[in-house]
């Protein structure tokens, strides 16, 4: 090989690396986003130490910030269960924010009207049905023109993002408006919310019931192999018989039922009312936590957690030490940028150009 | 091996990072003159306009406590949303150790409201809007001013200039015609530019008025974008009534007048900006600081006028203005305050060419619509006496909606 035509560094596909590198790669990377993270802190003045201690103290250190923490931590939980049989599949469904917010639209029409009419449990399972039914059409028309047309599922699922919050946008200012002119839907009667276990709304529960859900689902049956071998190769399913446009549309309608419900919980369990900013980029977030977990559910407990707790933190770091919002924004992306190369240095390594032989990047 | 104490290492630091610190939290309740007092926002101070006017007040309370000895800890949070981030705004503020919090903003208080029961001994205000006055709650509190007055004397300050150009032959009486930018079509946005074209129709009978919404209360290039089409619809004296001072540099980029809302625009726009009302909110900081130090009530719904300084106007804009403006406002200001002149006075407007002799003010069953108090009495509609959130949401003659839809 002449030493001339190498470049500098190369990039090569590494092989099987041990459970213990890999944690040390994940761990490493947390802790070069959390010295990257000083950087805007020490740019506006604050003192790192105190600022990481204050968004750990913000969203754990009381019940009540827990709470809250647990709370922001359910709907990300949640949607990333909902996309992961699709990323499984290779399926680019970001259009999750829009599914949520179809799925809080559905509930909260039953939540405003109904109220009054019907008791309280029967009330919440017609708010989830007819939250999972509205996410899994919504989720269903993409996969469709897939199926049928092949079109682009991203830049489909997107748009579809826009005209859901569209809609709440007209319901707000429009038909189920409050006081005339205010843009705000009335809260929701006691009725209509979701019942408190543990003092977090019970969609904790729902969560972890998902995520066990998605192990069997995605481990243990014909279908979840289906997925994984479409995700691999359209083509092996297709030498396989399978139906590749029909499993699509199958696991779309799943993964939008599942972020409808995810919609019902937050309209019934966090904000009581229904706006145009209900999802409030979950659908986006959770793709992070799906990526960052591998699309392991279990994983996803854990990393749902650990953006809550920087989400809550973040809050109190304004509130405490007069960060600007946007800092705390940054410090977030600088994290999640941080873990997400560390799944690239897993899977690859570099190679220096007189290092040939040695491995070069840990 | 290496691997286990590395996690540990991790584990003590964060542990640290837990136990570490916390100082912040304790601060306050020790000294009684000291009062930790939490101001979420909508927006921050860069809008100029609606927040910045917040936090001026917030500042010139300070000043005036601190020279009674009461020292105000303030905790102010910026651009929160009319949703479920108030809610969280407000438990934060009250786990911070927040007396008083005050929510700035008109959307914040059904969020607000979600919290307060929970923590019975803090108050709770949210300004502008209507709700805490009346649920019965000990906790909770409402504050508005009296900003129709200003926007009244705004108004004269815009049919004098009109009326100058009509006499100076500038314009046929018919052209007198002023644009208005407007948030919503809500009770607010309407008593507000009501008031302003009575004024104007005081000083300049033959005004007429158009109105268009832009459907948000801070959006910088939809409020200049309605400026300009107003302007170029021949409307010669643009007005608003949303968060920004884009209306004022599109009246200047046009050649037509300008009056603004919250901040003085005549730095910005000088050839246009005639003058701006806003209201103090340090008036009201201040009295409801001081009372809670005192051990006495926040009132539950206060609003006051510009008689007590609550509603002000910027300086007049004296190179633009038309002549004897300055000794118009004093005299308009003097006949407000004694009641010699009410701002909706019946015998001024039509409705559907008829007077206006009746309109409630309040809604007590929760259908949004107003069905009891009796506003209209002694040749009056008498706005924000039942409550200090305005009410009066009559389409009266010579004021045309463009769009309604928001």
């Amino acid at each position: 090989m002449s030493e001339t035509k190498t470049p500098l560094i190369r990039l090569a596909k590494r092989a099987e690396m041990s459970k213990g590198r890999i944690y040390l790669i994940r761990i490493c990377s947390i802790i070069i986003a959390l010295i990257l993270g000083c950087l805007p802190m020490v740019l506006t003045g604050t003192n790192p130490f105190a600022a990481y201690s204050v968004i750990i103290q913000g969203s754990l250190s009381r019940p009540v910030y827990l709470k809250q923490t647990i709370r922001t931590a359910i709907p990300l939980l949640g949607c990333a269960i909902a996309i992961a049989p699709c990323f499984k599949m290779r399926f680019w469904n970001i259009g999750a924010e829009g599914q949520i917010t179809m799925g809080a639209v559905f509930s909260t029409y039953f939540a405003l009207f109904y109220a009054d009419k019907i008791p309280h449990a029967p009330l919440l399972i017609i708010m989830f049905l007819s939250g999972a039914l509205a996410g899994a059409l919504w989720a269903l028309i993409p996969a469709f023109f897939k199926a049928k047309w092949n079109t682009n599922e991203t830049l489909f699922t997107l748009m579809m993002n826009y005209i859901a919050i569209g809609i709440v946008a007209w319901l707000q200012g429009g038909p189920w408006e409050g006081r005339k002119g205010s843009q705000l839907i009335p809260m929701f009667s006691d009725n209509a919310r979701l019942p408190m276990v543990l003092g977090v709304n019970c969609g904790w529960i729902i969560a972890l019931v998902l995520v066990v859900f998605l192990y069997i689902y995605m481990n243990k049956t014909k279908q979840g192999y289906e997925i994984a071998v479409i995700g691999d190769s359209v083509n092996t399913a297709r030498y396989a018989g399978m139906n590749v446009g029909w499993i699509m549309m199958r696991t779309m309608l799943i993964s939008g039922a599942i972020s409808g419900i995810v919609g019902t919980i937050i309209v019934s369990g966090a904000n009581f009312t229904l706006y145009k900013g209900v999802a409030n980029g979950v659908g986006f977030t959770s793709i992070t936590v799906a990526w960052l977990s591998q699309l392991n559910s279990f994983a996803m407990i854990a990393i749902s957690m650990i953006l809550a707790v920087l989400e809550k933190g973040a809050n109190t770091l304004q509130t405490r030490m007069q960060v600007p919002a946007s800092i705390a924004d940054i410090i977030t992306g600088i994290l999640l940028f941080c873990m997400l190369s560390s799944e690239f240095f897993i899977n690859y390594k570099l190679i220096f150009r007189h290092k040939d032989k040695k491995e070069a990047m840990a | 091996m290496k691997k286990i104490s590395f996690v540990l290492i991790v584990l003590m630091l964060v542990s640290s990072f837990i136990f570490a610190g916390g100082s912040a939290e304790t601060a306050a309740a020790s000294d009684p003159n000291t009062v930790r007092v939490g101001l979420l926002c909508i927006g921050d101070e860069n809008d100029q306009g609606y927040t910045y006017n917040f936090i001026r007040g917030r500042d010139e309370a300070t000043e005036m406590l601190a020279a009674e000895g009461i020292t105000v800890d303030w905790v102010t949070k910026y651009n929160i949303g009319e949703d479920a981030t108030c809610t969280d705004a407000n438990i934060e503020a009250a786990e911070e150790g927040c007396q008083i919090i005050i929510n700035n903003s008109y959307g914040f208080e059904p969020f607000m409201l979600e919290v307060v029961d929970d923590y019975p001994e803090i108050e709770f205000i949210s300004c502008t809007n209507c709700a805490s006055a009346f649920d019965g709650r000990d906790n909770t509190h409402n504050a508005f001013a009296n900003i129709y007055e200003g926007r009244y004397i705004a108004g004269v300050v815009a049919g004098m200039k009109l009326q100058q150009m009509i006499d100076e032959g500038q314009i046929k009486p018919e052209e007198a015609i002023i644009g208005y930018v407007g948030a919503y079509s809500f009770a607010e946005v309407i008593s507000g530019f009501t008031a302003y074209y009575l004024g104007a129709k005081s000083v300049c009978p033959s005004v007429t008025m158009k109105v268009s919404f832009v459907g948000s209360w801070s959006d910088a290039t939809a409020e200049s974008d309605a400026a300009l089409a107003l302007a170029d619809q021949g409307c010669v004296m643009i007005s608003q009534h949303s968060d920004n001072t884009t209306p004022a540099t599109a009246a200047q980029s046009r050649g037509v007048f300008h009056t603004g809302y919250n901040n003085d625009m005549t730095s910005i726009a000088p050839n246009a900006s005639l003058i701006s009302t806003r209201i103090d909110w340090a008036i009201y900081f201040y009295e409801a600081i001081k009372a809670y130090v005192n051990g006495e009530e926040i009132p539950q719904d206060w609003c006051k006028g510009m008689g007590d300084g609550a509603v002000v106007m910027t300086t007049l804009n004296e190179a633009i203005a038309a002549p004897g403006t300055a000794e118009k406002i004093a005299e308009v200001e003097a006949g407000l305050a004694d009641g010699s002149i009410q701002v909706f006075d019946t015998s001024t407007f039509t409705v559907a060419g008829e007077e206006l002799t009746h309109a409630f003010a309040l809604d007590t069953d929760g259908d949004f619509t107003a069905d009891s108090e009796e506003a209209v009495y002694d040749g009056a509609f008498h706005e924000s006496v039942f409550q200090s959130a305005p009410y009066f949401t009559v389409q009266i003659d010579g004021i045309e909606w463009l769009n309604a839809a928001y």
